[in-house]
C-alpha cells in the first residue's frame, strides 16, 4: 500500500545516491568557480550586481565572490560558510579552503563510486588530517625571540599574501605599509585603529601610511586651520535648539515680542550649551551631528575648531585614537575625558581637503591612504590590504611560520602518503585520496599560471623525498624553486585553519544521505 | 549617437562546471565591449576632432568634445565597458585633460591584447609586460620633458591653448587661454606653491553675449539680482559688506508656537511690534556702517520679508538674498570677512570692504558684481558668457580642462610636446627596448609599442590627412633623432611641434599612460562575470 504524502506539496526530498550526487556536484561547482583565482597568477572575477545601479565589483578575493553569489544548493552553502569563517578568523586563505574542500569531495566521490562507505572515508580523512597537521607542526619555524627575523618573516608573509592580489606589482611597498601598521598595534588584533581611506586619482604606488588619524571632513568657516597641542572633545549632541520632544507641544503667546523673547531664549540656551562646551578647556570640538551656523560662529569666536557631521565610524575611531570619550552632556567638565593630539591641520590629498590629527594619544593608531586609478581598483586594493593586515595581526600573536608556494601541501602529502602505506584496511584508500587532494593545490596554482602542472608537481614530489627540502613552485620563473631563498612564507595559523575547516566541511557533506527541501514560503513573485 | 549595443552576457551560476572555452569567451567579450567604447570617442580626439551630440533620457541635449563627459552620459552597461568609463573619470580627476586620449590608448592596448591572447600568451604574462611598459614609458616621457617656470606666462598660455584648440570654443582660445592662466596663478598660495585648489576658482555662467565677452572678475559675481523690490540701492561705493546667516523677518521659534489674538486692538499692537522688531534689527545693522548685506538662504523661514526689504531700502542697504550655504565659505574667503549668525554679534570688524558693489544688467538679466575688494583672499571668479546654453556649458567644460592643465603644470612643472610627438617617440623607444628583452615579454612590449601609434594615427585621420603616410613619415623623422617632430594639423604636415607652440603638461601624458595600462591589466585579469545579488 502506498504511503500517503508525508511532506507538504512543494517540498521535495532526495535520497541516498541522488542526494550525495547533488551535494557533491554543488560543492565542486563552487570550488571550480573560485579555483581560477588561486595563486599569484590567479584571475579576477567581475561581480555584476542585479540590484539597482548594476554596480560592478572586480575582485580576486574568494570570500567576496562567494559571499555575493546566489546559491540554491545546500552543500554549496556549506562551502560558502567555511569561506566566511575563514575570512573572520584569519582573513586570508578564503579561496584555498574552498578549493581544498572541493578536492576532498572530488576524491570522495571516486571512493564512493568504488563502494567504500562514507563513514570509512570520513575516518580515513580524519586520520589523514591529524597526520597532516602534525607534519606541519614539525616543520614550523618560530622567530618570536628574534625581533629582526620576526619582522622579516612578517614582511615575507605580507608579500606572499599580496602577491596573489591586485597589489602584486607594488607588493613591497604595501607589505611594508601593512607590517608597519600591524607592528604599531603591538599585538592587539583590533584592526579598528587602522583606518583605510580611499581617494581616487594618482596611482597605487602613491598610497602611504600616516602616523595619525585622518578625518574626511571640513573645518568650519572662520575657524583656525591649524592647532597645536589640541584638546579634543568628541561629542554626539544636537547643536540646534533643545526641543521638547513631545508631539504637539507648542507655546501660546499673545504678542510678537513674546515670540522674539522665546527665540532669544532658545538662542540663549544654545549659547549656554556652547559655553559649557567651551568651559571644558578645549580647542577642538568634533560632533557627530550637524553644527548649525549660530553655534559655529560662537565656536569660531572662541577660536575653537569645530567639525560637524562626522559619521559614527569616524567619531568612534577618533575617540578611540585620541583617548577621549564620546560625550553627550556637558554639565561636568571634570568627568569628561578629553582627547589629545599634538597637531591638527588641514591637508590636501588629490583634490580633497581632509583634516589630519597627528601625534595622537594612542600610538597604535594609524591611517593608510590608498590612491588608485578608479573605485574598482581602490575597493579591491582595500580588500587585499585588509587580508594582509588580518594575517599579519594573527601572526603577531601566533608567530609560527611556514614556507609557501605549495610547500606545505607537499610536506603534508608526503606524510599522509606514508601513513596510508602503514594503515591496514579500507581506510588507507581514503588517506591516500586525502594526499591526492592536497597535491591538487600546487597543481591548480601551476595551472593558473599557465605552467605544465603535471611536470612541476612530479618534480616537486621527487624533491620532497629529501629531508629538509624547501622546494615549492616558483610561479614567476615557472619552475621548482627554493621557497626559503625566494622569501615566500605563510602563517601557520592560516594553513592550519584551511586544513581543519576544509576537512570538517568535506566530512559534513559526506555524511549527508538525504536532502529535504522545505516548501518555500509564499511571497509575491518579484524579480 | 547610439551607445554600442552590448548585450548582457548571461551567466547563470552555480549549476555547472565552467570550462575553459567559456573563459576565453568572456575575456573576448570584455575586450570587444571595451573597445567599442573606445571607438565611440575616438573621432573626437585632436584639434580637428568632431563633437558628439548626446540627448539624455530627460530630453536634454549636450554637445561636447570632452571624452569624460561623453562617456559619462553614455550609460554603458557592460561591466568591462564601464571600466573604461571609469578610466576616463580617473584621468579627469588626476589631470583634468586628456580624457579622450586615455580611452583611445586603452582601446588600442586592448586590441593588441586580443591578438596576443589569440596567439596563446597567458594573460598574466601580458599583464606583467604592460606594467613594465608603463614604467618604462614614464621614464621616456620624463626624459623628453622640458622644465617650465610659473613665471613663464607664455609657455603656460601655450599649453592652455593646446588643450583649448581641440574644443568647440577653439576660436576663442586666444582669449580663454590667458584667462585660465591668470585665474590659476592668482589662486596659488605662495606658502604652498605646489597646491592649487580649483574650488577657489568660481565659474559663473550667464546666458547672453558671446564667448568673447567671457571675463575674469577680480572679486565676486552673484548670478542674482539685488533685491530692490522696495527701491533699494543698486550701486554702492566704498561698500562695507556683511555676510549674515540669520534672517531679517519676524521671529520664529524652533518649538511650535501660536499667537493668540483675542481682540482688535491686540492685532494692531502685534503688527506694530513686528515692525519695531525688524526696525530694531536694521538699526543695529546700520549702526555698524554696513551698506551691503548678503543673506544666506534659509529653509525654515523667509530670509527677508517685503517689510524688512522696505526698511533696508530706506536705510540705503543693498541686499543680495538666497546665498547658498555652500557658497558662504568661498564668499567669506574672498571678502576676507566672517559670517555673522546672530544679530547680537553684528560688529564692524566682521565686515568685508570693497570699492564697488553694483548691479549690472547683462542682456535680460542682472548680476551683482563686487570689485575692488580690500585684502581679497586668494580666489577668483570667471564669468562665462555665450549665445546659448549649449555653448556656455561646453565653454565651461573647456575652461575647466584648461584650468586643469595649468594646475598640472603647477603641480609638476614640466612641459612635453603635443601633436602625437611623445606617443611616436614612446613607440620608437619601446620598440627598441623590446628587442633587448627576453622571451614573451619582448614580444608583448613590441606589440604595445605599436599600439601607441594609435594617437598620431587618429590625429591624422581626424584631420582628414592620410594616416599611414603621416605616421610612417613621423616614424622616419623620429628615427633620425627629431624627437619633437609631430603632426601639425593646421598645415597638414610634420613639423617640429615645439616650435609650433603645441605643448601639454607632462602630467597629462604620464597619467594617461599609467592609468590606461592599469585599467587594461585589470580587464585582462578577469576571467568570469558572476551575477550576484
Amino acid at each position: 500500500m502506498a504511503v500517503e504524502r508525508i511532506l507538504k506539496d512543494e517540498a521535495s526530498e532526495e535520497k541516498g545516491e541522488r542526494a550525495r550526487m547533488a551535494s557533491f556536484v554543488g560543492a565542486m561547482a563552487i570550488a571550480d568557480l573560485v579555483k581560477t583565482t588561486l595563486g599569484p597568477k590567479g584571475m579576477d572575477k567581475i561581480l555584476q550586481s542585479t540590484g539597482r545601479g548594476r554596480e560592478v565589483t572586480v575582485t580576486n578575493d574568494g570570500a567576496t565572490i562567494l559571499k555575493s553569489l546566489h546559491i540554491d544548493n545546500a552543500a554549496a552553502k556549506v562551502l560558502v560558510d567555511i569561506s566566511k569563517v575563514q575570512d573572520d578568523e584569519v582573513g586570508d586563505g578564503t579561496t584555498s579552503v574552498v578549493v581544498l574542500a572541493g578536492e576532498l569531495l572530488r576524491e570522495a566521490e571516486k571512493l564512493v563510486a568504488a563502494k567504500i562507505h562514507p563513514m570509512t572515508i570520513i575516518a580515513g580523512y580524519r586520520m589523514a588530517a591529524e597526520c597532516a597537521r602534525n607534519a606541519l607542526l614539525q616543520k614550523v619555524v618560530d622567530n618570536k625571540e628574534n625581533e629582526e627575523k620576526f619582522k622579516l618573516d612578517l614582511m615575507k608573509i605580507a608579500m606572499t599574501t599580496l602577491s596573489s592580489k591586485i597589489l602584486s606589482q607594488d607588493k613591497e611597498h604595501f607589505a611594508k605599509l601593512a607590517v608597519d601598521a600591524v607592528l604599531r598595534l603591538k599585538g592587539s588584533t583590533n584592526l579598528e585603529s587602522i583606518q583605510i581611506i580611499k581617494k581616487p586619482g594618482s596611482s597605487l604606488k602613491d598610497s602611504f601610511l600616516d602616523e595619525g588619524f585622518i578625518l574626511d571632513k571640513k573645518i568650519g568657516i572662520g575657524q583656525p586651520k591649524r592647532i597645536e597641542n589640541a584638546k579634543i572633545l568628541v561629542a554626539n549632541t544636537a547643536m540646534d535648539t533643545d526641543k521638547v520632544k513631545i508631539y504637539g507641544a507648542r507655546v501660546r503667546v499673545d504678542s510678537m515680542s513674546r515670540v522674539a523673547d522665546i527665540e532669544a531664549a532658545e538662542k540663549q540656551k544654545m549659547r549656554e550649551k556652547v559655553d559649557k562646551i567651551i568651559a571644558h578647556g578645549i580647542n577642538c570640538f568634533v560632533n557627530r551631528q550637524l553644527i548649525y551656523n549660530f553655534p559655529e560662529e560662537l565656536f569660531a569666536n572662541a577660536g575653537i575648531l569645530a567639525i560637524e557631521h562626522a559619521d559614527f565610524d569616524g567619531i568612534e575611531r577618533l575617540a578611540l585614537v585620541t583617548g577621549g570619550e564620546i560625550a553627550s552632556t556637558f554639565d561636568n567638565p571634570e568627568s569628561v575625558k578629553l582627547g589629545h593630539c599634538k597637531l591638527i591641520e588641514e591637508i590636501m590629498i588629490g583634490e580633497d581637503k581632509l583634516i589630519h590629527f597627528s601625534g595622537v594619544a594612542m600610538g597604535q593608531a594609524c591611517t593608510i591612504v590608498l590612491r588608485g586609478a578608479s573605485h574598482h581598483v581602490l575597493d579591491e586594493a582595500e580588500r587585499s590590504l585588509h587580508d594582509a593586515l588580518c594575517v599579519l595581526s594573527q601572526t603577531v600573536n601566533d608567530s609560527r611560520v611556514l614556507l609557501g608556494g605549495g610547500w606545505p601541501e607537499m610536506v603534508m602529502a608526503r606524510d599522509v602518503d606514508e601513513l596510508a602505506r602503514v594503515t591496514p584496511g579500507k581506510k588507507s584508500h581514503a588517506i591516500e585520496a586525502f594526499s591526492r587532494a592536497l597535491v591538487a593545490i600546487p597543481t591548480i596554482i601551476a595551472d593558473n599560471a599557465g605552467l605544465d602542472s603535471a611536470e612541476l608537481v612530479a618534480q616537486l614530489r621527487a624533491e620532497h623525498q629529501k629531508e629538509g627540502c624547501a622546494a615549492g613552485i616558483d610561479v614567476i620563473t615557472g619552475s621548482v624553486g627554493d621557497m626559503a631563498e625566494l622569501g615566500i612564507s605563510e602563517a601557520f595559523k592560516v594553513k592550519q585553519a584551511i586544513l581543519l575547516s576544509a576537512t570538517e566541511a568535506a566530512e559534513m557533506i559526506l555524511r549527508v544521505d538525504e536532502i529535504i527541501t522545505c516548501a518555500p514560503r509564499r511571497r509575491e513573485d518579484r524579480m | 549617437m547610439a551607445a554600442p549595443a552590448i548585450s548582457q552576457p548571461r551567466s547563470s551560476k552555480t549549476e555547472s562546471y565552467v570550462d575553459n572555452k567559456r573563459k576565453e569567451d568572456i575575456r573576448h567579450a570584455n575586450i570587444v565591449a571595451a573597445r567599442a567604447v573606445a571607438d565611440a570617442v575616438r573621432t573626437s580626439l585632436g584639434p580637428k576632432g568632431m563633437d558628439k551630440m548626446i540627448s539624455t533620457a530627460s530630453g536634454e541635449v549636450i554637445i561636447t568634445n570632452d571624452g569624460a563627459t561623453i562617456l559619462n552620459k553614455m550609460e554603458v552597461l557592460q561591466p568591462a565597458a564601464k571600466m573604461l568609463v571609469e578610466l576616463s573619470k580617473s584621468q579627469d580627476a588626476a589631470a583634468g585633460d586628456g580624457t579622450t586620449t586615455v580611452v583611445v590608448i586603452g582601446g588600442a592596448l586592448l586590441k593588441q591584447c586580443l591578438t596576443l591572447l589569440s596567439s596563446g600568451i597567458h594573460p598574466t604574462v601580458i599583464s606583467d609586460s604592460l606594467h613594465k611598459v608603463s614604467i618604462k614609458a614614464v621614464d621616456v616621457l620624463t626624459a623628453m620633458a622640458v622644465p617650465v617656470e610659473l613665471s613663464d606666462r607664455e609657455s603656460l598660455i601655450k599649453s592652455a591653448s593646446t588643450s583649448l584648440n581641440s574644443k568647440v570654443v577653439s576660436q576663442y582660445s586666444t582669449l580663454l587661454a590667458p584667462l585660465a592662466v591668470d585665474a590659476v596663478l592668482s589662486v596659488v598660495d605662495p606658502a604652498k606653491p605646489d597646491l592649487v585648489d580649483l574650488r577657489d576658482i568660481k565659474i559663473v555662467k550667464k546666458l547672453g553675449g558671446t564667448v568673447d565677452d567671457t571675463e575674469m572678475v577680480k572679486g565676486l559675481v552673484f548670478d542674482k539680482k539685488a533685491s530692490h523690490a522696495a527701491g533699494g540701492p543698486t550701486r554702492v561705493e566704498n561698500a562695507k559688506i556683511a555676510v549674515i546667516q540669520f534672517q531679517i523677518s519676524p521671529p520664529k521659534t524652533d518649538i511650535e508656537q501660536s499667537i493668540v489674538v483675542s481682540d482688535y486692538t491686540q492685532m494692531d499692537r502685534i503688527l506694530k511690534e513686528e515692525r519695531n522688531y525688524i526696525l530694531g534689527m536694521i538699526k543695529k545693522i546700520k549702526a555698524t556702517g554696513c551698506n551691503v548685506l548678503l543673506i544666506q538662504k534659509s529653509i525654515l523661514r523667509d530670509a527677508v520679508t517685503d517689510l524688512s526689504l522696505h526698511y533696508l531700502a530706506k536705510a540705503k542697504i543693498l541686499v543680495v538674498k538666497d546665498v547658498e550655504r555652500d557658497e558662504i565659505e568661498f564668499i567669506t574667503k574672498t571678502l576676507n570677512c566672517l559670517p555673522i549668525a546672530n544679530i547680537e554679534h553684528f560688529r564692524e570688524d566682521k565686515l568685508g570692504h570693497a570699492d564697488l558693489v553694483e548691479e549690472v544688467s547683462l542682456g535680460d538679466s542682472k548680476i551683482v558684481k563686487i570689485t575692488g575688494i580690500k585684502n581679497m583672499g586668494r580666489t577668483t571668479t570667471v564669468l562665462v558668457r555665450g549665445s546659448n546654453q549649449l555653448v556656455i556649458d561646453e565653454a565651461e567644460r573647456s575652461l575647466h580642462d584648461a584650468l586643469c592643465v595649468i594646475r598640472c603644470l603647477v603641480n609638476k612643472r614640466f612641459l612635453i610636446a603635443g601633436g602625437g610627438a611623445p606617443e611616436i617617440e614612446l613607440s620608437r623607444q619601446l620598440g627598441a627596448w623590446a628587442k633587448v628583452l627576453h622571451g614573451m615579454e619582448g614580444y608583448c612590449v613590441r606589440s604595445f609599442a605599436e599600439a601607441l601609434e594609435v594617437i598620431p594615427y587618429t590625429l591624422a585621420e581626424n584631420a582628414g590627412l592620410n594616416p599611414i603616410a603621416i605616421v610612417t613619415e613621423l616614424r622616419n623623422r623620429h628615427a633620425q633623432g627629431e624627437i619633437n617632430a609631430g603632426i601639425n594639423v593646421r598645415k597638414g604636415q610634420i613639423t617640429n611641434i615645439l616650435e609650433e607652440n603645441v605643448v601639454q603638461p607632462l602630467l597629462v601624458s604620464t597619467s594617461a599612460i599609467t592609468l590606461a595600462t592599469e585599467c587594461v591589466r585589470m580587464i585582462l585579469k578577469i576571467d568570469d562575470i558572476v551575477t550576484v545579488r
